[in-house]
């Protein structure tokens, strides 16, 4: 608690550089002995200019980051941060070279729109809703529903693997786009069921075949636990066809937009 | 005036609810862009990560499906056994392929979907403890 901003020491050492993990009120303090990024890991700090502050932390440039422990610390210092005050999370792997550019070209040259950014998160955080499909519950779904599967698989079963390559694939488009379209009809299920409980959402593409939805929220912290409830209810009712997981409160990964994003290298 | 607590500790077993799968598809594409702010002062540093997943349909996708549906077969009763055996067969060959794209393409998140799985992840409580703080 009696954490301080301190000076870096050196600033002109090495091969040190400043990796930064996201952007704050300026009346925020860090407990001393967090720790962020890189191998060993850098104590974080916080930089300030004015009503703004960055989280940031000393890192090597001659070592590569993004080994599991870098990803989850990276989260996890956003995340825990995002539970108790606003916070704009930077993507993974932003780095400068020093205190002064985060202090002036980062948090000076866009003070208006951080401060408006934050405003808008004040009092809110992200939770993401994550469903995955039991998959022989949802297959048997789909051959109960089309009957053009049930006879594929007929043709199919027992017969010489190379022989029916192309039944295997049309059998498998089916079953393909109709996982597909129940994605799209749970996800509008979930989405209408937590309405009441959320400021926004954002629905995420599937990183998985049998993804039941997977989708971001942003909430009001006083409607967090409406909106646990809401889900409980539903991982309930999707029991024996859907694991539900609900994650949060997470930083506004999903709600903070680069006004001027830069082209992709 | 806010205090943020810090992240778990590094010895204590940090919480991991999410699972390293959700990290990568939240932290890797999701958030502000450096470079769309800061362009003088900025680092490069080279960077071990993969790019989130994105699902893509295709031949192999399809091939999965059936494969699946092949397999809830197995068991039921009418099932003679020539067809068990040709049912086995298959799987087991399609289970090495398919471990060798996932070994090839995407080692991350096949170490990732290992990790999740252990995390102690249940429908509708898998979400980290909140700290009822300030509201």
């Amino acid at each position: 608690m009696a954490a301080r901003t301190r000076d870096r020491q050196d600033p002109g050492a090495g091969n040190k550089a400043v990796y930064v993990y996201g952007i704050l009120p300026g009346d925020i303090e860090i407990e001393p002995g967090t720790t962020g990024v890189g191998d060993p890991p850098g104590e974080v700090r916080v930089v300030r200019n004015g009503d703004l502050a960055a989280l940031v932390s000393d890192v090597d440039t001659d070592k590569p980051l993004g080994r599991p422990e870098d990803l989850y610390a990276h989260e996890e210092l956003l995340d825990s941060s995002a539970a108790d005050v606003p916070i704009l999370p930077l993507r993974f792997g932003a780095v400068v070279s020093s205190d002064e550019a985060v202090t002036g070209e980062l948090l000076g040259a866009h003070h208006d729109e951080f401060m408006a950014a934050l405003q808008q998160l004040e009092g809110r955080a992200e939770y993401v809703v994550r469903g995955r499909y039991v998959e022989d519950a949802i297959l048997r779904e789909v051959l109960s529903e089309d009957q053009r599967t049930a006879q594929l698989r007929d043709q199919i079963r027992g017969a010489d693997e190379e022989a029916t390559r192309e039944l295997r694939i049309q059998l498998g488009e089916i079953l393909s786009d109709a996982v597909t379209a129940k994605r799209e009809q749970d996800t509008r299920a979930l989405g209408d069921a937590v309405a009441d409980n959320v400021a926004a959402s954002v629905v995420r593409p599937p990183t998985h075949d049998l993804d039941a939805m997977n989708i971001a929220f942003l909430v009001e912290t006083s409607a967090a636990d409406d909106l646990e409830e809401t889900v409980a209810a539903l991982a309930d009712d999707w029991r024996d066809r859907i694991e539900l997981r609900l994650i949060g409160p997470l930083a506004a990964y999903d709600f903070v937009d680069t006004a001027n994003p830069a082209p992709d290298s | 005036m806010t205090v943020m607590q810090q992240p778990g500790g590094m010895s204590g077993g940090r919480p991991q609810p999410s699972g390293l799968a959700d990290v990568i598809d939240t932290i890797l594409d999701k958030g502000l862009v450096l470079d769309a702010y800061v362009r003088v002062s900025l680092v490069g540093i080279e960077l071990l990560t993969i790019d989130a997943r994105v699902v893509i349909a295709s031949v192999d996708t399809y091939l999965r499906f059936a494969e699946a549906v092949n397999r809830l077969d197995i068991g039921h009763d009418k099932e003679t056994l020539p067809d068990l055996v040709g049912d086995m067969e298959e799987g087991g060959a399609k289970h090495k392929t398919k471990g060798a794209l996932e070994a090839a393409g995407d080692k991350l998140r096949e170490f990732a979907e290992s990790q999740g799985g252990q995390g102690g992840e249940r429908a509708g409580a898998g979400r980290r403890s909140r700290k009822n703080g300030d509201s």
